[in-house]
């Protein structure tokens, strides 16, 4: 089996997991939307602040929301050594990584859906216009947050991770799919995607190191 | 599974395990103390000793899941850190922890295992049969008694055939039956030539003759120590 | 027998070079942080536009050389550890990354005090400050990950992954962040270095040597207290470990411990 398949195998067993515990609909959406409905009162009730602060607390959004899904992602392996298993297998350790990561990025595109009906509705974002950019930076952007998780997720497992280390490198790390996203976001629903090719490239840009990267490292951090 | 390399071709009389002052050591824990082992093919092999003995720690050693912090050793004639691919490959890890996912069900469980080992999925519902589990496969494991998830490991195993079996306590908490499913792996194993390695701290059911080892505080006794006497009789 | 002399003999020879060599080190650093201090605080003029409180670009300037170069080293340093799995990367690295998140936190508390009579802000979003405050958190989640695992090698390891990607992420990030920053602001930013007399730029190099110095001195101390401590923790483990069998096959733990090689090496 190539490296390939072998992560598709874990990506699909990780999306039958999620679609039997429906743990991104039971708890990361209701999580989102009280995160969403929070912002919302702390930043008061006009409507021209929330519309222009929107496409900021969307990715905010998503970006904890992107945290908490690998969480689960990765203690779901913990629960019977699971993770152990897949150590075992004679398999590239970058099938684990790109397969964890697909499923997880599926998973993301669903929930933000939900999240952008959200926003669209509590804050009165038009997502009307430049869907097509809009898309595609979401798209974009969540490869890229799916690449950083599924690499420190397995830090999750250890022992000590009860001290928030994963949070704590996953969002800075990530800053540059929060900036371009919101951007992208912000210019496709101004009616401007035009102008939002350059945000899209530096998306793609940073999908493409932190695949590779991720790659080539994860043994280092699956393997003892 | 993997193309074949100078790594990958071992010689087939190599034996099973070969240790040279292995040491694991967990911060300023040691876990297991600069131990010399020599298995052949084809032995069946008890270790004996209280909790925390260091056995669990070999056996992850001896699987791959753990490297030596210091020490060298090969098994089934691969190296223990450089052809640590290989060794998977052959090796089979049957523990009280049963690696399995909660939310999918015994043979989609099996299924993964087939796809992550490079096995047919033809057998899979011969293994059930043979672990009694027919029944309940399509049952999710969240509902399943630790017998049961047992059982589901011993069928990964069966259906695995591997060189060298080891088994972590594998009895925990399973009831007559289920414990005469992993004595039927073990033997089953050894009966084609394959290699066991058997931790546990309870007396065994099926009398295995063979070697017994002792570990206490993460060495390995020397088979002549007294206390081995009383294990054997 | 008469070997491990000759190499314990060559071990403590090698010692005293390094200390003297340490020694010279560190009093260069002095040297060039006390011409340093005297050049920027007496010799050079101060600014046309922004006085006297310009001079922190002596301080400002070398502590962001320093952040840079620290993290560098720490890229450098965990990429050798993950392909020769030494000790002495890994050791390396973590001395680099201390080190890095002092100057780091130094760079940015300058930058501050700076903005403030200049701009009249705590914190101006500046591009280079930014990623500046980036690269502070991505080294903290560095450190972070040092403090997880139990195992040296394993600790090591994901320090170095971490060490790895964060340093590919940071042009990244910059780049991110500076087109963030222009969209609001007029390309042509005022420069916090506009035009500079003749001793002012020199000072500014012999700034950036003399703090490049001072970093090599505390690196290099710091990677004296780590050997110290691993020593330490050798000698706690060799009695558990006692005498034994086959001792010998592989070295044991204290020789092991001062030539950072275990099993892997």
């Amino acid at each position: 089996m190539t490296m390939l398949r072998q992560a598709a195998a874990i990506a699909g067993k990780d999306l039958r997991i999620e679609v039997r515990g429906r743990y991104a609909l039971g708890a990361v959406l209701p999580f989102a939307a009280t995160l969403l409905i929070a912002f919302g009162m702390s930043l008061g009730p006009g409507e021209t602040l929330l519309r222009e602060t929107a496409p900021g607390l969307l990715w905010l959004a998503v970006m904890f929301a992107s945290v908490l899904s690998f969480r689960r992602a990765y203690q779901a392996e913990g629960e019977d050594g699971a993770l152990e298993g897949l150590a075992l297998a004679p398999i590239d350790r970058a099938a684990v990584f790109l397969g964890k990561a697909a499923a997880v990025a599926v998973q993301l595109w669903a929930l933000e859906v939900a999240i952008v009906l959200l926003v669209s509705g509590l804050f009165g974002l038009p997502v009307g216009r430049g869907v097509g950019v809009m898309m595609a930076g979401f798209a974009l952007g969540t490869v890229g947050l799916a690449a950083v998780g599924s690499l420190f997720g397995v830090l999750e497992e250890s022992p000590r991770a009860r001290e928030a280390v994963f949070p704590l490198l996953v969002l800075p790390l990530a800053t540059p799919v929060l900036l371009a996203g919101v951007k992208a976001t912000a210019l496709a629903t101004a009616g401007r995607g035009g102008q939002a090719g350059g945000w899209l490239g530096l998306l793609g840009a940073f999908d493409a190191v932190f695949l590779a990267a991720g790659t080539l490292v994860f043994g280092y951090l699956l393997d003892d | 599974m993997s193309v074949p390399t100078w790594s990958n071709v071992a010689p087939a009389d190599a034996p099973a395990v070969v240790l040279s002052g292995v040491t694991r050591v967990f911060g300023v824990t040691p876990a297991v103390v600069r131990v010399d082992l020599r298995v052949e093919r084809g032995q069946i092999v008890l270790v004996r000793g209280s909790n925390g003995a260091g056995k669990s720690t070999l056996l992850r050693i001896l699987a791959t899941l753990l490297s030596p912090t210091y020490g060298s050793g090969a098994v089934l004639g691969f190296d223990l850190l450089r052809d640590r691919e290989a060794i998977r490959e052959r090796t089979e890890l049957l523990g009280h922890r049963t690696r399995l996912y909660e939310d999918l069900t015994g043979a989609e469980n099996l299924r993964f295992a087939c796809a992550m080992f490079g096995l047919d999925r033809a057998g899979i519902p011969g293994a059930l049969e043979r672990v009694g589990l027919r029944t309940v496969a399509r049952e999710l494991v969240r509902g399943y008694s630790q017998g049961m998830r047992q059982r589901v490991a011993v069928a990964r195993a069966i259906l695995r055939r591997p060189q060298l079996l080891l088994l972590d306590e594998p009895y925990a908490g399973l009831d007559t039956e289920a414990r005469g499913v992993v004595d039927e792996v073990v033997l089953e194993t050894n009966g084609r030539g394959g290699t066991v390695v058997l931790a546990t701290h309870e007396p065994t059911r099926g009398g295995f003759a063979g070697r017994t080892l002792f570990m206490e505080a993460g060495r390995l006794l020397p088979e002549a120590h007294p206390a081995m006497e009383e294990v054997r009789a | 027998m008469g070997r491990t002399r000759v190499q314990a003999a060559e071990r403590v020879a090698g010692r005293v070079v390094a200390r003297r060599g340490e020694r010279v080190l560190g009093a260069l650093a002095a040297a060039g942080v006390a011409a340093t201090v005297v050049m920027a605080l007496w010799v050079t003029p101060p600014d046309a536009v922004q006085g006297d409180v310009f001079r922190l670009i002596y301080l400002h300037v070398p502590a962001a050389w320093l952040a840079y170069l620290a993290f560098a080293v720490v890229f450098v340093a965990s990429i050798a550890y993950l392909r020769t799995q030494r000790t002495r990367w890994d050791r390396l690295a973590a001395a680099s990354a201390e080190v890095g998140v002092l100057f780091t936190a130094l760079t940015l508390v300058i930058g501050s005090i700076w903005a403030k009579p200049v701009w009249g802000t705590w914190w101006t979003w500046d591009p280079r400050l930014t990623t500046t405050a980036i690269l502070l958190l991505i080294y903290l989640g560095y450190l972070a990950v040092r403090r997880l695992p139990d195992s040296p090698a394993r600790r090591g390891r994901w320090a170095a992954v971490v060490g790895v990607v964060g340093f590919v992420d940071v042009p990244i990030v910059h780049l991110s962040v500076t087109w963030w920053r222009s969209l609001h602001q007029a390309p042509a930013v005022a420069r916090f270095a506009p035009r500079m007399a003749p001793s002012m730029a020199w000072t500014l190099v012999l700034a950036v040597v003399a703090f490049t110095l001072l970093y090599a001195y505390i690196v290099t101390l710091r990677l004296r207290v780590g050997r110290l401590e691993e020593r330490a923790m050798a000698e706690a483990l060799s009695p558990r470990l006692g005498p034994g069998a086959g001792a010998s096959a592989s070295a044991s733990p204290e020789a092991q411990a001062a030539e950072e090689v275990p099993a892997g090496g």
